[in-house]
């Protein structure tokens, strides 16, 4: 059975210390993502969103030090989310033959037109310019980091508290889980459908159990130290760099640019 | 010895209003003392000191502060006093960084930021923690969390340090770091009570041995007379630390002389060997 402690999302986060853009500011990156996010999905042509993947792909390879096939591992996720999705998007379901494919499915056709995957790819590749847009924060900055760049864009505090705890409280209850299934596991507990089906519902019952303990014993801890509803932690003055504004305005102005060749 | 620094007055407090967790608890704790907190577990230590550092609010009695009680507007100045070293260094770091983690408590003391730096700092430097202050503090191994955990509150510059089960989970080479660094806060005049099951730890450690038992103090005093005390030890289901089992021992062959205070470390009763074969 694989070792199940190395979870994808502690991978995560430890990338986010790792990478080589930890040291840029994290307004500039939360900057430079958000305006790209937007570009990707306003501009709404495949090659800018090419364009923009390519150029994050770069980006983290080149200035964040994170190995392609690394990256490639992390996008697999909410890419196979996005061609379930856009599979959706790119078949219709019709009684007779309609489009340019369909498959006889006994009771009903599914039908395609190449219009219809066109339309389709184009989808993927926007959603996964998004996504890499925002990977580029999420693989480079911390979560501590994160939460001061949200109270200084002056979101509620009670939003960004809560979206900080959950994000700790996913590691907390990922770590306990894994615990679980490595003790179930040590019991026989995954040996055959039936029995895998009563570890699960056990582990998971447990799991909610052990979440409501632990959050009572977190908030005593935090309370011990002086905590009264403000998130603060100390930030290290990381300062915004010409060279690093200059870059941003250049891929921007690229992507416009290309947007505009693309019509 | 003049006015306690830290009072609790026959406090109650029940989870969840069943059963007492604390059943008339009272305690004087004066500074620069080493007090050792005993008893088997659920006696109502953790409660103890979750309600000494103000975030459990006692149902009846009261915590005095240099004498002055304390109310629910100084909860506050009580988790700046008297802080708590977590049991579970898991349960008590929050934050994605050792340097931020460190910070966390004095920020929320609304502290400048020249002197949360200048804390974090010397928090880091004194438990050898400053080459790993950019690093996420759950990826550290057993005993650097632990020495995370105690850079939290020595950031706060608590003159008085709880600490609730420290080696519960460290190697035999985290307990000696823990050791010296408990023996460096005493020697600098803090105040320290630490929770423990290590009877040895304690006798040899402590000034003053306090056990707890179904939410109560039933003993308190020197380790040697606590230790002694047959029916606490009974009560509370604690064995004598070995020290004083082979001290004992060594006095009913001759080997000792049959009066004195018994040796607390080996190297005292080396002491007391040759001394009493001269």
């Amino acid at each position: 059975m694989r070792h199940t402690h190395s979870h994808g999302v502690r991978s995560i986060d430890h990338l986010a210390y790792t990478s080589g853009m930890s040291g840029w500011n994290p307004a500039f990156k939360t900057v430079l993502a958000l305006g790209t996010l937007v570009i990707c999905l306003a501009a709404d042509r495949a090659t800018v969103s090419a364009a923009v993947i390519l150029a994050l792909a770069a980006l983290q390879k080149w200035k964040g030090g994170l190995a392609l096939h690394d990256y490639g591992g992390l996008l697999r996720v909410p890419l196979a989310f996005l061609l379930l999705g856009s599979a959706a998007v790119a078949c219709d379901l019709s009684s007779v033959p309609a489009g340019d494919w369909s498959l006889s499915l006994h009771w009903f056709y599914l039908c395609a037109s190449a219009d219809s995957v066109r339309f389709a790819l184009a989808l993927v590749l926007k959603s996964l310019g998004a996504v890499s847009a925002l990977y580029l924060l999420a693989l480079t900055t911390s979560a501590c980091e994160f939460v001061g760049v949200l109270r200084r864009a002056h979101l509620p505090g009670l939003l960004t508290e809560l979206m900080y705890l959950i994000y700790r409280f996913v590691f907390v209850l990922l770590d306990t889980h894994g615990r679980m299934r490595e003790a179930a596991g040590a019991r026989l507990g995954w040996r055959d459908f039936r029995t895998s089906c009563r570890s699960f519902g056990g582990t998971a019952a447990g799991l909610l159990l052990v979440a409501l303990r632990k959050s009572r014993t977190y908030y005593d801890a935090m309370a011990a130290r002086g905590y009264d509803g403000g998130l603060c932690f100390l930030e290290e003055d990381k300062p915004w760099r010409r060279a690093q504004a200059a870059g941003m305005a250049a891929f921007w102005a690229a992507l416009i640019a290309l947007r505009i060749i693309a019509t | 010895m003049g006015q306690p620094v830290l009072q609790a007055k026959d406090l109650y407090f029940s989870y969840d209003g069943k059963g007492n967790a604390l059943d008339g608890v009272s305690l004087d704790i004066f500074a620069g003392e080493r007090i050792a907190v005993l008893g088997p577990n659920g006696a109502g230590k953790s409660t103890f000191f979750l309600c000494l550092n103000g975030v459990l609010t006692p149902e009846r009695g009261e915590i005095l502060l240099d004498g002055r009680a304390t109310g629910r507007r100084d909860r506050k100045r009580l988790c700046e006093r008297a802080g708590i070293v977590f049991q579970n260094a898991d349960d008590q770091i929050i934050a994605s960084t050792v340097a931020a983690e460190v910070s966390f408590g004095p920020m929320n003391l609304r502290l400048p930021k020249d002197e949360v730096v200048r804390r974090v700092d010397h928090a880091l430097a004194y438990m050898d923690l400053s080459p790993f202050r950019a690093r996420p503090p759950h990826e550290l191994s057993g005993g650097e969390k632990k020495r995370v955990t105690i850079a939290d509150i020595l950031a706060m510059e608590s003159e008085i340090i709880l600490f609730d089960e420290p080696a519960a989970s460290l190697d035999p080479a985290g307990e000696e770091r823990l050791e010296t660094v408990l023996a460096r806060l005493s020697a600098e005049g803090r105040t320290l009570v630490i929770s423990t099951h290590d009877m040895d730890f304690a006798f040899r450690w402590a000034t003053r041995a306090v056990v707890f038992a179904g939410g109560r103090v039933i003993a308190d005093g020197a380790p040697e007379t606590v230790f002694r005390d047959q029916e606490t030890m009974a009560r509370a289901h604690l064995r004598p630390p070995a020290m004083l089992t082979v001290a004992d021992l060594l006095r009913t062959r001759g080997l000792l002389p049959a009066s004195g205070v018994c040796p607390r470390t080996a190297a005292e009763l080396a002491v007391l060997l040759d001394g009493s074969q001269s």
